[in-house]
């Protein structure tokens, strides 16, 4: 469904991916993980055409994506929740779903979509008319997958669901994730820092460290968490790959 | 008494103009950052359209002679115009750039459409006599209000409640908040960039329209520079106000008017020919008590 | 290629060091020793030039090192003229025009020097108490308050009868700036913005351009610092103005409005915001430009006939390039990075590129 293939991504000087490639099939859940910095985030925003590659291809669906062009990939059924939640503060939570509808045309199935996926959301029915920057931190982080799901997209990009949530609440924002999946049919790419909790529910695993993809497999091969644990940390790389100092990816 | 009732009208009459030209500046800020130095320039396009393209002293007035019902629309459909195309030839190749560069971009921009209108119309100013019968005065009690800037007030207030249902009741409004918010959060539900935008540059250009019909009524005169003082003495309203915020700019726009009429009351007759530099100077110093303006908001337009 | 023959290494890091000031001062002064041979148009045209040189690297000063954009230094320029006028203009002519002169100016002629550093004392007097307010403002609004300060400039200048005989202008300002004099005082301008680039202060301050908040945390006075540019560059601007009043012979507030805002402007994001040598790149590449359109406004025979571009096609013309530069090269012509040195291998030449601009 989705072929990452070699993107190389810098910022001024910093470069943040050197040549990642990466595939995600129909219907699995792909877990991209790896330490602060590493670049999964940066990955995630290529995809979207959030940031441009300036090498490298990303094709979905057997198309090359147009780079930069965010509002068309949207467009194209491939929807981000970019790491800390960007909810639209002053608008209110309504308002903040509806914004991801209009670019629909099914006019009919929107309306129909709203409800559903309101029913998935009860704790965001009873708050529709509050603002947005007034929810806690895991209401905000139903919001915004609530709202990507409105977009109505096969494939869902979630970077760092977890981000700053008590383990609860994490565990429920991935009970939703879950639910969402089985009952929209959608495939999932969720950026992690940790494995524990992702390896129960991937299909597959990328490791990403300092802008490589160090490792990748099925997830219930590497369900021990060795091999995980050196290829993020880079335990026993040879020493060309951890070369040039490296500035943190923003 | 009644010369200060006087004043505040004048003041709410002029803070009005002020409000309508740092609406349109504080709109393209919120969405683009963009700092437009060519808002004034819009302006000045808005009032020159008006009158025949000549050397002239006085202007004959052109489009100017028609009905306002059909006159008011090609001015705005002018103006409007212009705007989209700055917008495509400049700052659409530039979205990428600095809030800095933006600014000096919009700068070059202004500063060409000020030679444009010298190149056709002449370096001299001009007296042009718009809507002639709207000085007649109503008596109010004591004080004398003309007619003219109970329209200007009246106008201002109907642009402005028509803006805010726009922002607020429509998905293209919606759609220019969550923008204004988080333009890149926005984009990645499929709202268009350029499309918002160009919608944005667009109701610039129609509240621009605006201040060039009824500043040019009240003043008669016209120059290519005489959209300057009116751009500045927005971004001056929108930075006291708090930049980014849709009602900061409409007080500080009438922050500004008021300081301007009370310089020019009070101020004695022989420092009246520096009235603006005492009006720039005032602004900067409430910046020093205020930096980030009187009204601290992220949203484009608040809840009420 | 082979290292040059230099006998100690630290000879060469010195040299290396200040090479790119060393090119632009021999470019500079290249540029005058040819031009000085030609024609009195063009005596006339390189003076100008060289004053806009002085001017821009003022601005350079600030805008480069703070990544605050200025808009109000062309009134530092105003500043200084009218002050380096007061001076040295006839007393007859000062006491029938600008009776609200103090009498030390009024009574008194002073001679082309002292004028010139008063012109620029004044300018950073005025930038001091200016700064002290403006520096705290955000980017934004600081740039704002220095277009607010260009305006109060210019209504003053123009307003003020008594001092700046408003707009009769002063007339019979001493014709004595000619291409040697200003070239004297732009290397003087490059030095001291290479000085003070290179410095302490000027490493805090690109520090502080390139991340605020890094800067602040480890605690750099931003604000002292950004004050401190903002003062010497303001001085530069008010020398530059002093020199272009002595230049012209008459002085009207309107010559230091707009359209020198943008000329400036433009040469400093043609040559490059980010470096010395794109100031002076940006000076050199826009006057050959204006200098081109100019003439073609003038007209140029084609075919027996004249043909005439309309006037305004300097300024149109300046926008236009202006705007491409914008677009297709961000950084001006020179990347913002300043001349590199010639003499290395070319792996190394590559890093050394780099340095400069972090």
């Amino acid at each position: 469904m989705l072929e990452i293939n070699d993107i190389h991504v810098t910022y001024g000087r910093l470069r943040a991916l050197k040549g990642v490639s990466l595939s995600v099939r129909q219907g699995e859940i792909v877990c991209l993980i790896g330490p602060n910095g590493a670049g999964k985030s940066t990955t995630l925003a290529a995809v979207a055409g959030g940031v441009v590659p300036h090498r490298g291809t990303i094709v979905l669906d057997g198309k090359p994506l147009a780079a930069g062009r965010p509002e068309q990939t949207a467009r194209l059924g491939l929807s981000l929740v970019p790491e800390g939640r960007h909810v639209f503060g002053t608008l209110t939570v309504a308002e903040n779903l509806r914004v991801a509808t209009y670019m629909r045309r099914d006019r009919a199935a929107v309306a129909a979509d709203y409800e559903r996926v309101l029913n998935l959301f009860p704790r965001l029915k009873e708050r529709i008319g509050s603002p947005g920057g007034r929810l806690s931190g895991g209401e905000q982080q139903m919001l915004v997958i609530a709202r990507a799901l409105l977009t109505r997209p096969r494939l869902l990009l979630v970077d760092e669901p977890s981000l700053g949530l008590a383990p609860k609440i994490v565990d429920q924002v991935y009970e939703i994730l879950l639910a969402a999946r089985k009952a929209e049919g959608l495939t999932l790419l969720i950026n992690e820092q940790s494995s524990h909790r992702i390896l129960k529910h991937a299909d597959r695993v990328y490791v990403i460290r300092n802008g490589h993809i160090r490792l990748h497999d099925d997830a219930a091969k590497l369900a021990d968490g060795e091999a995980i644990k050196r290829a993020y940390f880079g335990f026993g790389d040879e020493p060309a790959a951890a070369d040039e100092p490296e500035e943190e990816a923003a | 008494m009644i010369g200060l009732l006087q004043n505040l009208v004048d003041a709410a009459s002029l803070g009005s103009l002020y409000a309508l030209a740092a609406l349109g500046v504080g709109l393209l800020f919120g969405i683009l950052r963009l700092v437009n130095f060519a808002h004034g320039d819009f302006i000045s396009i808005g009032a020159y359209a008006l009158i025949v393209p000549s050397f002239e002293v006085t202007a004959q007035l052109f489009i100017g002679t028609w009905s306002w019902w059909l006159m008011i629309p090609t001015i705005t459909l002018i103006v409007v115009i212009v705007a989209l195309i700055s917008d495509a030839l400049v700052f659409r190749p530039l979205r990428r750039a600095s809030a800095p560069t933006l600014m000096i971009a919009s700068f070059a921009v202004s500063y060409v459409i000020q030679t444009g209108i010298l190149l056709v119309y002449g370096a001299r100013p001009k007296a042009a006599n718009l809507w002639a019968g709207l000085d007649t005065p109503l008596m109010v009690g004591d004080v004398r209000v003309p007619l003219l800037q109970v329209i200007t007030i009246v106008a201002t207030l109907v642009l402005m409640a028509a803006l805010t249902l726009f922002l607020k009741r429509t998905r293209y409004g919606t759609m220019m908040r969550a923008a204004a918010e988080d333009f890149r959060m926005a984009q990645y539900l499929g709202v268009r960039g350029d499309f918002v935008i160009g919608l944005a540059f667009a109701i610039s250009g129609v509240l621009a329209t605006a201040v060039s019909l009824l500043y040019l009524s009240q003043t008669g005169t016209l120059s290519p520079t005489m959209g300057v003082p009116l751009a500045l003495f927005a971004f001056v309203a929108t930075v006291i106000g708090g930049m980014g915020s849709l009602l900061g700019a409409v007080v500080g726009g009438f922050v500004v008017g008021v300081v301007v009429i009370m310089l020019q009351a009070y101020l004695p007759a022989d420092l009246r020919a520096f009235r603006d530099a005492f009006a720039f100077t005032f602004v900067i110093l409430i910046l020093l008590v205020r930096p980030s303006g009187i009204i601290r908001t992220r949203a484009l337009v608040e809840r009420v | 290629m082979t290292e040059p023959l230099v006998p100690h290494a630290a000879r060469a890091s010195l040299l290396r060091r200040y090479w790119p000031l060393l090119a632009l001062c021999a470019l500079i002064s290249a540029i005058v020793a040819v031009g000085s041979l030609g024609s009195e148009q063009m005596q006339v045209t390189m003076t100008e030039m060289l004053i806009r040189l002085i001017v821009v690297v003022g601005i350079y000063l600030f805008i480069g090192n703070s990544g605050i954009l200025s808009f109000g230094h062309i009134g530092f320029m105003c500043i200084g003229a009218y002050a380096a006028a007061w001076a040295t203009v006839d007393p007859a002519w000062k006491q029938m025009m600008l009776t609200g002169l103090p009498d030390f100016l009024q009574q008194n002629q002073y001679g082309f020097l002292p004028a010139v550093a008063g012109g620029g004392l004044l300018a950073g007097l005025v930038a001091l108490i200016l700064g002290t307010a403006i520096m705290r403002l955000s980017g934004i609004a600081g740039s704002i308050a220095t277009f607010a300060f260009l305006a109060i400039v210019n209504s003053v200048y123009s307003n003020w009868e008594s001092v700046t005989a408003g707009t009769s202008s002063i007339i019979g300002v001493p014709n004595v700036v000619g291409p040697w004099v200003a070239w004297a005082f732009a290397i003087g301008a490059l030095v001291l913005a290479f000085a003070f680039q290179v410095s302490r202060w000027g490493i805090m301050l690109r520090a502080s351009r390139d991340d605020e908040v890094a800067a602040k945390s480890s605690a750099i006075g931003v604000v002292k610092v950004r004050l401190i540019a903002f003062v010497v560059s303001a001085v530069i601007a008010g020398v530059a103005g002093a020199l272009y009043g002595h230049f012209l012979g008459i002085l009207t507030a309107d010559t230091f409005y707009l359209g020198m805002t943008f000329v400036t402007l433009a040469m400093l994001v043609v040559g490059g915001i980010g470096s010395l040598t794109g100031a002076v790149t940006g000076v050199l590449v826009v006057t050959l430009v204006v200098e081109l359109l100019r003439h073609l406004e003038a007209g140029v025979p084609i075919a027996g006939s004249t043909v005439h571009l309309p006037q305004g096609s300097q300024e149109i013309g300046l926008g236009i390039v202006m705007a491409l530069i914008m677009v297709f090269r961000p950084t001006g012509l020179t990347r913002s990075r300043e001349v590199p040195w010639p003499f290395t291998r070319r792996a190394r030449r590559r890093k050394m590129e780099v340095a400069p601009a972090r």
